[in-house]
């Protein structure tokens, strides 16, 4: 994850949006296609509290952003809010060019898709099911699934690696198994945009690398995901840009290399800690027990 | 799937039968092969046509449209609210059309004629109170403020009924026969007035089956497919209130329809979507109500006795079964 | 010695308890109309008389001072209120079955009399002039009812098919011989309706589908009230479709009766037959 390799993936997805023709500066009246998701200065209140104070937010196609920082930061008020589902007080919010509080939900649906943390898991509901409920937002009202839905369907299966379950009752599967196929609901929308709150804060090691795995594979096959995550080595290790969020704003973007240096770990996290990178794993070396000079103010 | 298509066959035989029955047997005995003739217009002797035309043939309509509205209410509320315990009950349409009829018959009784619409009109009252107050304020439209809001509204309108029945005694025992709930045998003249507000019902319910699907994978779920959570919810609402209080307003207070029946095609087809469930409910409870009727108008012939009873006897035992067998 | 024996045979006089017949009970109270009037009729002025709140019993005109306790479910009277009435007996009914227990525990003697049918109705009156010392009162009254009631019922041309029922609207109850209003219209001459059912109760409620069958020639309604409503609750039963096809309902054969003389027993029975012989069967 150095930030030469991060530079090349987004050089990468640029080429992409631009067509065959295009390096960066095709045809001259070309201009940049917007951005999928430009998020500045988002501030949120929650009963008369203000939660974010002034937040910025961005993603291309194929980056992976993960958002960090403490608890009650606001990382998920702010990818909660840039998602429609929590109204903001203030700042600006374009997905695709198009403003937050203009879309109507089906269009927004088209745009942007999210993945909870946790959903319910009702009775009586297969995997295939579910999915194709995720599928609906493409529907009409009462208008029949067509075989190109069905399809969809079976296609988001396969890229959330969730098909050979697909016949398996909700209630039935693991933490991790339900996790992808929240994530299968939320590519049957077919939308630009990934946006996961904390999908591996209750899952298991194997469970955790394995939906972490399934996310970078998809931003590496052009889907933009914005990954709310606890755990920061996880995070250096499958992001190419790195969002730090504390007290309601966002305080640092970039590589993780860049951002999350043990200065910022302490003026953040409080914590006396550094990160590494050796062949592609990552480890965040703590210095558990050391506390009180660090965490004094 | 295989399953689900199973049950539902199942249950449409079941309909059917329930409405032959209905059609063929009451008090007084009119042979088969009549009763074909006259549903096919071709006639019969004066009494017997009057018996299947004017009192057989509106009454099993009556039935069944009054069981599929509850089944249907019942359905989407517990599917919008989350919650198992959830009938028409919950939203105070019952207490208030209770009150409404009880005004006409023991204040007003010469204004008999307005009885269904005034159920009707009490009912909707009511539920709209109970979705103003669950709907204002912080937490809007949760479950708990509706069922909250749900009791207290149903408390007023009791109180309200019970001071009436204490304060005109003598007029009591008129009003007891609609709180029993229960159909009657008097021709088109009750459906001619309530017909929009099933129509009604039954519409916005049938725009709610997907909606209610993807509540049914949480609210963030909900919201990323574009849809709005309380909307779906306040629509529910809706649609549950114009069903029960149609259903109120011919057929008086009929309780564990509504909260029975969708969990009974539930555990039978082993799913909740509700593209199954809605239907399957309103399949069932018109069985349901159509076959209790026939029986309670039949068993002790001539006389009529209350269908509540019949309805119990009949889905009780299948209800216990299935959920022995749930898992 | 004279004197002692005197005086001793005075004593012993003085002390001869009462006679094996016992004094009638002094203050009364009388829950039901037909017991105030019976007793107004056989001259006892009751200390109090019960109405029932909305009611619309028919009082003798001789009762116009009475006390008037309001009745209401379940107990009928306030038992305070009556409590202090200090009676000694109370006739009352079944309706107020939970006040009489109360009424007996509070040492009052309560007779209980709930006349469905017009030889119980003598019967009761003949009980009431036995409590209350009067009988050959009552046996003068008695054989004036009958004489009343006999000419009442005298000359009958017609014996129309009646359904007599009780409410108006959602499938109402009929009454069947063994009630009150069913004993009356049948002396008055009609033949009930009754779909060949019997009940303890004196009411069912009779399928729609017998009434078409059984075809009656004549309706009569017994709604709980005013006397304004009549007009639209006429109209009500007469257009209802499920009796389109009865003699009654093509005839336009259907009345409303708003007053208490079907439901409850009453004393003056004979202006009641002639009621629904002129009014409703004219027969």
């Amino acid at each position: 994850m150095a930030s030469g390799e991060g530079q090349s993936r987004r050089w990468g997805s640029l080429r992409r949006t631009h067509g065959p023709m295009g390096v960066a500066g095709g045809p001259p009246e070309a201009s940049p296609p917007p951005a999928l998701l430009d998020a500045r200065d988002v501030e949120v209140e929650i009963a008369g509290v203000p939660i974010l104070r002034g937040a910025d937010l961005g993603v291309e196609a194929g980056e992976l952003v993960a958002i960090v920082g403490p608890n009650g930061a606001g990382k998920s008020t702010l990818v909660r809010a840039v998602s429609g589902m929590q109204k903001p007080s203030g700042g600006s919010v374009f997905w695709s060019g198009r403003a937050l509080g203009e879309m109507r939900g089906r269009e927004l649906a088209r745009l942007r898709a999210f993945v909870p943390q946790r959903m319910p898991v009702p009775n009586g509901v297969s995997v295939r099911e579910a999915v194709t409920i995720g599928r609906s937002s493409h529907l009409k009202p009462l208008r029949r699934l067509t075989g190109e839905d069905r399809d969809g369907v079976e296609h988001a299966m396969e890229r959330a690696r969730v098909t050979r379950f697909a016949d398996r009752d909700l209630t039935t599967l693991s933490g991790g198994e339900l996790q992808r196929v929240q994530i299968a609901i939320g590519l049957a929308q077919e939308a630009p945009v990934l946006i996961a709150d904390e999908p591996t804060s209750q899952l298991d090691l194997g469970a955790t690398i394995g939906v972490a795995g399934l996310l970078r594979d998809l931003a590496g096959s052009g889907l933009a995901v914005l990954l709310v995550v606890h755990d920061l080595a996880l995070a250096a290790a499958v992001a190419d840009t790195v969002v730090v969020v504390s007290e309601g704003r966002t305080v640092a973007t970039g590589p993780a290399a860049k951002v999350l240096t043990s200065e910022r770990l302490t003026e953040v996290w409080k914590a006396e800690a550094h990160l590494t990178e050796h062949d592609g794993r990552t480890a965040l070396h703590v210095a558990w027990l050391k506390g009180d000079d660090v965490r004094s103010p | 799937m295989a399953r689900r298509a199973l049950v539902f066959a199942a249950l449409v035989a079941a309909l059917l039968a329930a409405v032959v029955c209905s059609l063929a047997f009451g008090a007084v005995k009119v042979p088969i092969s009549e009763v074909i003739d006259i549903v096919f217009g071709k006639g019969g002797s004066a009494t017997d046509v009057q018996i299947v035309e004017t009192l057989r043939l509106p009454r099993t309509v009556e039935a069944m449209l009054v069981g599929a509205a509850l089944g249907v209410a019942g359905a989407i509320l517990q599917g919008a609210l989350g919650n198992p315990l959830a009938s028409p009950d919950v939203i105070g349409v019952t207490g208030g059309a209770g009150f409404g009829a009880i005004l006409i018959i023991i204040v007003l009784p010469g204004s008999i004629a307005l009885l269904p619409l005034t159920a009707l009109a009490f009912g909707l009252l009511a539920a709209t109170m109970v979705f103003a107050f669950a709907w204002s304020g912080r937490n809007r439209g949760s479950v708990g403020k509706v069922v909250l809001a749900g009791i207290a509204v149903l408390s007023l309108f009791t109180a309200g009924t019970t001071g009436l029945l204490a304060a005109f005694p003598e007029r009591a025992p008129s009003a007891i026969f609609f709180i029993a709930g229960g159909l009657t045998s008097s021709g088109w003249r009750d459906l001619e007035t309530v017909w929009p507000y099933f129509a009604a019902g039954f519409f916005v319910a049938l725009f709610l089956i997907r909606p209610l699907d993807r509540l049914a994978l949480g609210d963030d779920v909900a919201a990323s497919l574009g849809s709005r959570p309380q909307v779906i919810r306040l629509g529910a609402g809706i649609a549950a209130a114009l069903l029960a209080a149609a259903s109120a307003a011919i057929a008086g207070l009929l309780g564990f329809l509504g909260l029975v029946v969708p969990h009974v095609v539930r555990m039978a087809g082993g799913t909740s979507s509700h593209t199954y469930v809605v239907p399957a409910s309103a399949i069932g409870g018109a069985a349901l109500l159509a076959g209790a009727d026939t029986l309670a108008r039949t068993l002790r012939a001539p006389i009529e006795m209350p269908v509540g009873p019949f309805m119990v006897v009949l889905g009780v035992p299948l209800f216990l079964w299935l959920l022995r067998k749930a898992v | 010695m004279r004197k002692l024996l005197g005086f001793t045979l005075l004593l012993v006089a003085l002390c001869l308890p009462a006679t094996s017949q016992a004094a009638p009970p002094k203050r009364v109270v009388a829950l039901t109309p037909f017991a105030a009037n019976t007793l107004a009729k056989l001259g006892v002025t009751p200390v109090a008389i019960g109405q029932t709140l909305g009611g619309a019993e028919r009082f003798s005109p001789k009762l116009k001072k009475a006390t008037v306790l309001p009745l209401s479910h379940p107990n009928g009277p306030n038992l305070e209120q009556l409590a202090s009435l200090d009676p000694d007996l109370v006739f009352s009914s079944q309706t107020w079955a939970k006040g009489n227990e109360a009424m007996e525990e509070l040492g009052m003697d309560v007779v209980v009399q709930d006349p469905r049918s017009i030889a119980g109705a003598y019967a009761d009156t003949f009980e009431i002039g036995t409590i209350m010392g009067r009988k050959h009162y009552a046996r003068d009254l008695l054989q004036q009812m009958r004489k009343q009631v006999e000419a009442a019922a005298e000359g009958i041309e017609k014996r129309p098919k009646v359904m007599l029922i009780l409410g108006v609207g959602r499938t109402p109850f009929t009454f069947l011989p063994n009630s009150w209003g069913g004993d009356i219209v049948t002396k008055a001459g009609g033949k009930l309706l009754t779909g060949g059912v019997s009940s303890g109760s004196g009411f069912e409620r009779i399928s729609d589908e017998v009434v078409v069958a059984e075809n009656p020639d004549i309706i009569i309604a017994v709604p709980h009230a005013n006397e304004d409503d009549i007009p639209s609750l006429t109209e009500y039963l007469r257009s209802n479709p499920a009796w389109s096809s009865t003699n009654a309902s093509k005839n336009g054969r259907v009345y409303i009766s708003v007053d208490n003389s079907l439901l409850q027993a009453g004393t003056d029975i004979a202006r009641t037959i002639r009621k629904v012989r002129g009014a409703y069967l004219k027969n």
